[in-house]
């Protein structure tokens, strides 16, 4: 099927993501907020309508058909029905996939709320243990007299430690349920609540809101105080959640701290906010009386590279859904993760787009079912029962097939190939596993790693050769491959963390026996280094290996991480096959990057301009586009043509001379220059009067459709209106293709 | 200032809450037990003014002041301004002295109810006797944001009031007056409206005629900057000094178990914390947090400390007070694993490892943008041209040198206008435009340093070619993040300029992190 | 209750006295040409001859104009008990026509014992004013409007003010309006056509004279000999008080006090001072009482906020007045800091804080208005960089750190030059 259509649909991350910057529209950055749902995918076929819808349908046919294009004609209902199936694969494949990511990111956090739970208890505890108020005490207007410091606010600071907020609109969600779900009493407070217009009125308005019920009359912190002593509320915590605090208005939000903090005794409230930037945003943002109320504590949530390891984790390396990548498209989903946007949500829609393409574009890929459910051998016949002529033949002319000469002969063993395809990747996550487990005490990426190790034409393995091995610190063409970078970083490792190095090995790979043999081969060896270490007596790190040479545990250490090496490079060399070299890695691995970028990133703004410049190839009209491209005709679109003609003038345009020549356009020099010619031969009139208006339109109606042309470019963003001091120039907005 | 009481206190009120509370435990609603006129009291035991004089020492002659301005049981008095610095006791010691004293009154803050309507209807409610409760929607018993309507409504609800303390004969005798508490009138100023708020509550006492009220103020301002064309007939003004460093002392030493080694805390303390600060709370918070760490080397905290203890404690503490003077916002980090996590915050590569990194993620092109926007803000426009050419900020130095010719004073002034003018501001093209010089002379660093060779092919070049949505995305969110601010209405408008929040620093973290040479692009003055 | 001692019930009984205006005015309003006898005059012949009227009761703040217009209208009442009622606005409160209306309306029925609908619009109230005022005016009856703080009402359009007078204008009514403002130019205030139906009858307040505070004075102490007082009491504080009046000394306090503020109200704040200063031992007033009075009224709220600084805010006040001595034009946190720093290089001073403990201290010099920004709206920059003013003299702040705890000496060197 068309992925225009596909593509429309939203992708529940993006969902979160345009509503993200929906509230931030809010903070005036409604024009960004525009660019922002255009470029999350979902919503450029919106955005410049047409184009898309008509670009989609012309560009994936030619291709499918050129995969169907055989002598013998396909018939079309078998076509669709395969094209539905895959649809419905592609919807279990994903379904998994997502159920997945959503798994480890709820793991991630998990620590952190528990945490966070922990101190709440603790601190209300502390509250409570000074001592009950009666009622009447808890009502009452003015301060309880008799604890001290009774005005310290606890609060925590969440560092989400990302600039974007979309991840974590998520994550405090789940937090405000999880806390919910423990009976605290909870508010989400977001920066809209945080209105300098509302002032701390409004913010208050929110809490009752959420608190007590929809309709206050006036917000007031009474009620507050007055509902939390009803029905044994005030057996439980209050908990106020903002969730970007950098967006906060700084005078409101500590208003709102300080009028809480008058209350704190009575109201054991607790604040969470989070902090996307520093963990000191706070005091740029509170007043200094605001600031000193706050009894502050840090959480920190993991990093969203962090997050991105586990992710690729779960979904690549460890048995998921057999859907992968290739080289290619993961380096550019890393580029696009590091460059473009650091969110999670962007990366899992890109993996989206992906996943859908290739079900879209790949006819074989209807296969990956059975590699989701992981019983292989009823695969053999009924996988082949689904393949028809058409399908087979495609199957044995893909490029991977071809070029490990596996010719039509060899029809039958198509299911011992479709076996080990899906076997395939195990060793090879096993290994990768295995060095991103010697690469965390260098603090590797899993994200370098495991593109690296995609690469099909694996270069780091020529340096393996024994020979390459000792000069290996001296290779520089090796400098940024992560592997060497790992070999060499191995050499300096203490004893302590070769062993748990070891102990992590063999549990990776317990169920592989060849590679489990290598490791346990090393731990004699291990004992031996750690039986020195201990005679040695003192913890022996490398520096101070380095500082006095000790003969002993030296040698042992050296020779022992040599093995280690060894076995590195002995996983690398046997098993370290990317998916890419494997017969029938097609159906599986997704590689075209270009129709994923064209997908991703759709650049409206580029896009605008260009189709501006040639309308006639979007809106087929007859009139202008059997004519060349580069002549303007009255014919065009007013709004393209005065765009071709603003490219002429610099990036102020004079209105005067705008209209000037937009005028000439629409009223051709002919018909005011030598009418006569005009009357005189009329036949020449009726031949091309398809292509000029009957009679040039009135001055006022020329001025009127300039006035709208000029006003829809404004719009479009792509000229600003004069300005005070130049009243007759309009601008020019500079960027953009 | 939170009121500190000396612990045999703190004991016998608790055990009052705990037989209060009992009865609270059982979970009926609020209107079970409505609110009577002894809730206008303080109610409980009797306060003597001995203990009363001991709950704020370095207060006595503003305790005994007030209670002779408020007079014996009865007697009309004339409205009261308490003013005085913040945290120096100004509310917590009028309501004892009220609560000494055992006189109805009615506490409302400027604080909480922040805007008339709320204060109006705040007074009214604890002055008939009314709470907000489930059952009457969390409603007032009047609604009122008019001051006229208020002064009415004052008056009716006043003269209830009297009716029931005449009929009252029950329990100690509180007189035949309510005493009107109005806290944080300095507040007021800000409000909307403020200034004819406040002359009416100055006025109050004189609208009213009613000399069953005696009027209260509590404000942290003297009263003369509240004179405003029209003025007002003044009340008689209370000031509370700021403490002095032996009042701090005592404060600080009561309810403390083991005053001694307290005390030897306070010697080594109190005086250089007090030089910063001398304001209670602050002090407190501050204090709270350094004795902890100052019991650290003690087993048990019951030990009178001898001098070589003191001395031994004292050298324990001392690398600890220079940083903590300098501190004003402590947080203190829960979660276990945080430093490990810092570490691995920053993405791996050698070069990123020495330097400090930057604590949180940001994706490069916004890390550019960050950086083109502390350039913009930093360096005058007319610059750009030179800096960013195709020599990339090659001839700065000869620039720099022009600079150093210049004369002297009219460095110093510019300087100085320069120091005025703080972070420039700048339209959105200077910054799309620097950005896209710096991004495409940090290319080549920016190449190696995040991606292989072949990954420099398909990643970055192809999408330097569609950066732009995404690059308004990204000035979008660093605007969120406070570290760009914006004025103006629609950024495609002509009428909005940016300005960069950064400190250098952080844009230094952020240029060594994409290994970019920021400092050669800086115009240094 | 019945057995408290003659020192609090006289305390008690002189407290009262001195809180209630008409009390104290009472004595003030005795003689034939006081402005008691003036307004009683137009008063009650404007209420006899039927006939319309309006006056203006100027004078500062606290010189007993509203006290003797209660006087007034409170006598009016007495003598003529039916034939006159009383509407009293005040400008703080209903100085937007419409509330005022409506007040006005309430007033009128609650005197005439007719309900009130708080729903009543504006023309509504307005057509029920002018028609009570025909009917007063039929039944011979006056209305006195009482508009206190009366420039207030002549603030914004005038409605009210154009109203009423224009009402007073046709011969069936008959009313008083009397205006009391502090603002001695309130009549100037008034828009022509309101002008025009007023008749300019002024009455001004001035500060009372010598004997006339003596009688006060005496007025206010002196204990009534009927009631429960021992009778040795009574002659024991009456002598005290004479001393003390007599005294040279007192009289020197009184003239002091009189210098800074002449008003009525200001001495009767002086003397409830003294009052509450009382010895309720003796009960017995005596000259301290006075001195302290004198001393706790006399302020220098600039001094006391310098004295409340910590040290380190004296650094940054002390910077900014050199700042300002070195003909900055404008400077902000930042030059501060920059200035802060320079002394700091030149005299390694003890204190040298970070920035943001300074700003601290920056915040609190600013909300204790001893500082404040320059200029109210520039919100454009954070904080540091807005230009900021001293809000004190050279002077004060000389005085505040010689008279400060412990402000190093250093500092005030560094202020001199």
């Amino acid at each position: 099927m068309a992925p225009s259509g596909t593509v429309a649909d939203p992708p529940p991350s993006s969902a979160t993501d345009s509503f993200n910057s929906g509230a931030t529209a809010e903070n005036d950055i409604r024009p960004f907020f525009v660019l922002h749902k255009a470029s999350s995918g979902n919503l450029q076929a919106k955005s410049t309508g047409t184009v898309k819808s008509k670009r989609r349908i012309e560009s994936p046919s030619p291709s499918k058909f050129a995969k169907k294009s055989e002598p013998e004609s396909v018939e079309e209902e078998d076509n669709d029905y395969f094209s539905t199936l895959r649809l419905k694969v592609f919807d279990t494949v994903w379904s998994k996939i997502e159920k997945t990511i959503e798994n480890v990111l709820r793991d991630s956090n998990s620590k952190v709320f528990s945490g966070i739970h922990d101190w709440i208890r603790e601190s209300f505890e502390s509250i409570r243990s000074s001592g009950a108020l009666s009622l009447s005490e808890a009502v009452r207007s003015y301060p309880v007299l008799t604890q001290a410091s009774s005005k310290q606010l606890f609060t925590a600071l969440v560092l989400t430690r990302n600039l974007e907020m979309v991840d974590d609109l998520l994550t405090f969600e789940e937090l405000h349920l999880r806390l919910k779900s423990q009976g605290c009493h909870v508010a989400k407070l977001s920066s809209m609540d945080f209105s300098a217009k509302n002032g701390v009125g409004g913010c208050l308005r929110g809490l009752l809101r959420q608190f007590v019920m929809p309709t206050i009359d006036v917000a007031d912190v009474t009620i507050l105080a007055s509902w939390y002593r009803e029905n044994k509320n005030h057996e439980n915590p209050v908990v106020i959640i903002v969730d970007d605090t950098e967006r906060c208005c700084g005078s409101v939000l500590s208003d709102l701290i300080l009028i809480l903090s008058e209350w704190a005794i009575k109201v054991p409230i607790f604040i969470i906010m989070g902090v996307s930037t520093a963990h000191d945003a706070p005091r740029k943002i509170l007043s200094m009386n605001a600031l000193q109320r706050l009894c502050a504590s840090k959480f920190t949530l993991s990093s969203p590279a962090e997050r991105m390891d586990a992710v690729l984790e779960a979904v690549f390396l460890k048995p998921c859904s057999g859907f992968t990548v290739s080289h290619k498209v993961a380096l550019f989903m890393r580029s696009y993760f590091l460059c473009q946007d650091g969110t999670l949500t962007s990366f899992v829609r890109t993996l989206k787009i992906a996943c859908l393409q290739h079900f879209s574009l790949e006819p074989l890929s209807i296969m990956l079912e059975h590699f989701c459910q992981d019983d292989s051998n009823q695969l053999s016949d009924e996988g082949t029962g689904l393949l028809t002529e058409a399908t087979m033949k495609h199957a044995f002319d893909l490029p991977s097939v071809t070029r490990n000469k596996i010719t039509r002969s060899t029809y039958e063993m198509l299911p011992q190939f479709l076996l080990d395809l899906q076997r395939m990747p195990n060793p090879w996550s096993i290994v990768v596993l295995c060095i991103y487990e010697a690469g965390k005490f260098d603090k590797l990426r899993l994200l370098d790693i495991f593109c690296e190790t995609l690469d099909p034409e694996a270069r780091y393995l020529k340096y393996f050769s024994p020979s390459a091995t000792v000069n290996s610190q001296s290779h520089i063409s090796g400098r940024n491959s992560v592997i060497r970078q790992l070999l060499r970083k191995l050499r300096d490792l203490s004893p302590s963390q070769l062993s748990s190095l070891l102990k992590s090995w063999e549990k990776l790979t317990a169920e592989f026996s060849e590679i489990n043999d290598k490791v346990m081969e090393l731990h004699p060896f291990m004992r031996s280094v750690e039986a020195a270490g201990q005679r040695q007596g003192l913890p022996s790190s490398p520096k101070k290996h380095a500082s006095r040479s000790h003969s002993k545990l030296e040698k042992e250490l050296k020779a022992m991480t040599d093995k280690v090496a060894a076995v590195i490079e002995f996983m690398l060399r046997e098993y370290m096959k990317p998916v890419e070299s494997v017969p029938f890695n097609e159906i599986l691995c997704f590689k075209n990057v270009d129709k994923l970028q064209s997908a991703l990133l759709g650049d409206p703004r580029g896009r605008i301009q260009s189709d501006l410049l040639e309308s006639h190839s979007i809106l087929h009209c007859m009139c202008c586009s059997q004519r060349g491209t580069t002549t303007l005709l009255p014919s065009m679109h007013d709004t393209s043509i005065l765009y071709t003609l603003a490219q002429e003038h610099a990036d102020v345009i004079n209105l005067h001379d705008w209209y000037q020549s937009f005028k000439t356009i629409l009223v051709p020099r002919s018909s005011k220059a030598k009418p006569k010619s005009k009357t005189a031969s009329k036949s020449k009139k009726r031949k091309d009067r398809c292509e000029e208006p009957p009679e040039p339109p009135a001055e006022a109606l020329v001025q009127a459709r300039f006035c709208r042309a000029v006003m829809e470019l404004q719009i479009a963003g792509l000229i600003r209106m004069p300005s005070k001091r130049r009243p007759d120039f309009v601008q020019r907005v500079a960027f953009g293709s | 200032m939170p009121p500190r009481e000396d612990s045999s206190k703190v004991a016998r009120r608790s055990t009052r809450f705990s037989s209060s509370s009992a009865a609270v435990e059982n979970p009926e609603p609020n209107e079970s037990h409505p609110p009577t006129i002894d809730d206008l009291t303080f109610g409980g035991e009797s306060f003597p003014l001995d203990a009363l004089l001991s709950d704020f020492p370095g207060r006595r002659s503003q305790i005994l002041d007030l209670i002779r301005l408020m007079g014996p049981l009865d007697s009309p008095t004339l409205p009261v301004i308490v003013y005085g610095d913040a945290s120096t006791g100004k509310t917590s010691l009028v309501l004892q002295v009220l609560r000494h004293l055992n006189r109805p009154f009615v506490y409302s803050s400027c604080r909480a109810c922040y805007n008339p309507r709320v204060l109006f209807e705040s007074i009214l409610n604890q002055l008939l006797l009314h709470s907000k409760s489930s059952s009457n929607g969390y409603s007032s018993a009047k609604r009122c944001d008019k001051p006229s309507d208020f002064v009415n409504l004052l008056r009716q609800s006043l003269g209830n009031v009297m009716e029931t303390l005449d009929s009252r004969s029950n329990g100690k005798p509180v007189g035949k007056m309510v005493y009107l508490v109005v806290d944080h009138l300095d507040l007021i100023k800000e409000w909307d409206k403020g200034a004819v708020i406040l002359q009416f509550l100055f006025n109050l006492y004189s609208l009213l005629k009613m000399p069953q009220l005696g009027v209260i103020l509590i404000s942290g301002l003297p009263p003369d900057v509240y004179y405003s064309n029209m003025g007002y007939t003044d009340p008689i003004p209370l000031y509370f000094p700021e403490y002095s460093e032996d009042d701090l002392r005592q404060i600080f030493l009561k309810n403390q178990t083991n005053r001694k080694l307290y005390s030897a805390f306070l010697d080594v303390v109190l005086r250089p914390f007090s030089r910063v600060t001398r304001r209670v709370d602050e002090l407190s918070t501050t204090f709270s947090s350094l004795f902890r760490k100052y019991c650290e080397p003690l087993d048990d905290l019951g030990v009178s400390p001898n001098e070589d203890l003191k001395r031994r404690l004292y050298s324990h503490l001392k690398p600890l007070l220079a940083p903590c003077l300098n501190e004003i916002f402590r947080v203190s980090s829960r979660s276990h694993d945080d430093e490990r996590r810092q570490k691995k915050a920053s993405y791996s590569s050698e070069n990123r490892e020495e330097v400090g990194v930057l604590d949180f993620h940001m994706s490069t092109s916004a890390k550019f943008l960050l950086i083109a926007a502390f350039l913009a803000s930093r360096n005058p426009a007319t610059l750009d041209a030179s800096m960013f050419d195709s020599t990339g900020g090659m001839d700065n130095r000869k620039r720099k040198r022009k600079a150093s010719e210049k004369s002297m004073e009219k460095k110093e002034i510019a300087e100085q206008e320069a120091v005025m003018k703080g972070p420039g501001s700048f339209p959105l093209e200077r910054l799309l435009a620097i950005f896209q010089c710096i991004a495409s002379v940090g290319d080549t660093s920016f190449g190696e340093e995040e991606e292989e060779e072949e990954g420099e092919a398909t990643g970055y070049d192809r999408e330097k070619t569609n950066l732009m949505s995404d690059i308004l995305l990204q000035v979008s969110s660093l605007c969120d993040a406070n570290l760009i601010i914006k004025s103006g209405s629609c950024p495609l408008e002509g009428t909005s300029r940016y300005r960069s929040m950064v400190s250098e620093d952080l844009a230094l973290k952020v240029g060594k992190s994409l290994s970019f040479p920021l400092a050669k692009y800086l115009y240094r003055r | 209750m019945g057995k408290e001692n003659p020192a609090e019930k006289s305390l008690n009984l002189i407290r009262g006295r001195l809180c209630d205006p008409t009390f104290v005015f009472r004595p003030l309003s005795s003689s034939s040409e006081s402005n008691y006898s003036k307004l009683k005059f137009i008063v009650s012949n404007s209420i006899t001859e039927g006939c319309n009227n309006s006056i203006l009761l100027l004078g500062p703040r606290g010189s007993g104009k509203s006290a003797v217009l209660d006087l007034v209208v409170s006598d009016t009442l007495e003598e003529y008990p039916d034939s006159v009622s009383v509407i009293k606005l005040n400008g703080l409160l209903h100085s937007d026509d419409n509330c005022a209306f409506k007040e006005i309306a309430r007033q009128l029925c609650m005197e005439h014992h007719l309900l009130f609908s708080k729903m009543a619009s504006f023309d509504e109230n307005s057509q029920f004013i002018i028609a009570m005022l025909r009917e007063c005016g039929l039944a011979h009856k006056t209305i006195i409007f009482v508009l206190d703080e009366f420039d207030m009402f002549a603030q914004g359009k005038q409605r009210l003010l154009y109203s009423l007078l224009d009402a007073m204008q046709s011969v069936t009514s008959q009313a008083v309006v009397i205006g009391i403002s502090s603002r001695l130019d309130a009549d100037q205030l008034l828009e022509k056509r309101v002008r025009s139906r007023f008749s300019h009858r002024k009455i001004l307040f001035l500060p009372p004279s010598r004997e006339e505070i003596e009688s006060l004075l005496e007025h206010l102490f002196s204990l009534p000999a009927d009631s429960s007082f021992p009778i040795g009491y009574i002659s024991q504080f009456s002598e005290k008080i004479k001393s003390i009046t007599s005294d040279t000394r007192f009289k020197d306090m009184l003239r002091t006090f009189l210098n800074a503020n002449s008003t009525v109200n200001s001495l009767v704040k002086f003397i409830f001072r003294a009052v509450s200063f009382m010895n309720m031992e003796s009960g017995l007033l005596s000259l301290e009482n006075f001195k302290a009075a004198l001393s706790s009224m006399q302020r220098q709220p600039k001094l006391e906020a310098i004295r409340d600084c910590s040290v380190l805010e004296l650094y940054l006040l002390v910077c900014m007045r050199r700042l300002e001595v070195k003909e900055q034009s404008s400077y902000n946190f930042i030059s501060v800091m920059k200035e802060y720093k320079t002394i700091h290089d030149s005299f390694q001073t003890s204190d040298y804080y970070a920035q943001n403990v300074c700003l601290r201290a920056f915040e609190h010099l600013r909300e204790r208005e001893v500082i404040s920004y320059a200029e109210t709206r520039g919100q454009t920059q954070t904080g540091e960089y807005r230009p900021m003013k001293l809000l004190i003299s050279a002077s004060e702040l000389h005085q505040g750190m010689r008279s400060h705890a412990c402000c190093p000496a250093i500092l005030v060197k560094l202020l001199d030059h």
